[in-house]
């Protein structure tokens, strides 16, 4: 929600050190549902929601339409800290408007052969 | 294997069951081209993120009076590579100030592994990066930038310098090169390979 009178300030976008706190009203979030710098989101709600939701919500939803995107991408796009990200994205997996998937906890089990192949063969062919 | 994943059901246009995202980490001095080695491969240019400093490592989530204070950010330079349809790749520059070392804790989970990027001229400024990687067992491999006017070094002299363990690989680059910036990432991912495949520790952890 704007305030009436106060959008010329918030056009002069004060940069990451400060909107983070101002878009998560303060919170850190302590259910950040695990997300990692590299965990991918995708909008599973069409970009019509927009209109009901906070302007960096919006933004958001706008951006993980038919591509995941990483919260590393979302927060160099919006100009927003990580922990900032992680807390709107946390909102909108709990509002059903994206869905996530994070990379695997680490183990202490063997690293996955297939997937080294996989991601050799590709740098490979760059 | 075990993934965190949300419990609604995608629909069609937007299932990611079938993807993932893995990242290595390009180390070295302040400096010393990591950034100019993720543009050299990376299949868009490459972005910056911000994290501040107080939430890295600590996990405080108690922001009451933050407002007053001074915050401090660091920035990751970031690259991406779609390697196929199921799986990207993400290459982070960590940051070259030896005071943010502690960055690299959160950034190193789950890590495939890293590039220590060594300068002949600067060979200790990477020294904090290769023993953070010994510390927790990340395989890494160290990739000597060769700069214009630098002195060269083979192998064999690098090796000496930087006091690593005989099967940690050194390659020979120049980082503003395309092909030879992605001969280091094969190189670090062969060698990942074998140490997987012959019993070594998982990547990423500490």
């Amino acid at each position: 929600m704007r305030h009436g009178g106060d959008d010329a300030s918030f056009e002069l976008a004060p940069g990451p050190l400060v909107r983070p706190f101002a878009v998560t009203r303060g919170r850190a979030g302590k259910d950040l549902h695990e997300l990692d710098i590299i965990t991918l989101v995708v909008a599973v709600r069409p970009e019509a929601d927009v209109a009901g939701l906070d302007r960096e919500y919006g933004d958001i939803l706008r951006m993980c339409q038919r591509r995941p995107l990483s919260i590393a991408e979302i927060s160099a796009q919006l100009g927003l800290l990580l922990a900032a990200v992680k807390v709107l994205v946390s909102d909108l997996i709990s509002s059903g408007h994206l869905i996530f998937r994070s990379p695997p906890p680490p183990t202490t089990g063997r690293p996955d052969i297939k997937l080294l192949q996989a991601v050799l063969d590709g740098v490979r062919k760059l | 294997m075990v993934f965190v994943n949300s419990d609604r059901t995608p629909n069609s246009s937007s299932d990611l069951s079938g993807v993932r995202a893995v990242k290595l980490l390009i180390a070295g001095g302040f400096g010393v081209g990591k950034t100019t080695l993720v543009t050299a491969v990376s299949e868009i240019k490459p972005l910056r993120t911000e994290e501040r400093l107080s939430s890295l490592g600590t996990g405080i989530d108690d922001l009451t009076g933050v407002e007053r204070k001074t915050t401090t950010t660091v920035a990751l330079d970031f690259g991406r590579i779609t390697i196929n349809p199921e799986v990207v790749l993400y290459l982070f520059g960590t940051p070259g100030q030896d005071r943010f070392w502690f960055m690299w804790r959160e950034l190193s989970v789950g890590a495939l592994g890293a590039v220590v990027l060594a300068d002949t001229r600067r060979l200790s400024d990477s020294f904090g990066a290769i023993d953070f990687f010994e510390s927790r067992e990340i395989p890494f491999i160290v990739a000597v930038n060769c700069f214009d006017g630098a002195e060269r070094y083979d192998e064999a002299e690098v090796r000496q310098a930087v006091d690593i363990d005989d099967h940690v690989p050194v390659q020979l680059c120049d980082v503003r090169d395309r092909d030879s910036s992605k001969r280091v990432l094969v190189r670090l991912l062969e060698h990942l390979m074998t140490v997987a495949t012959t019993g070594g520790v998982a990547a990423g952890r500490w």
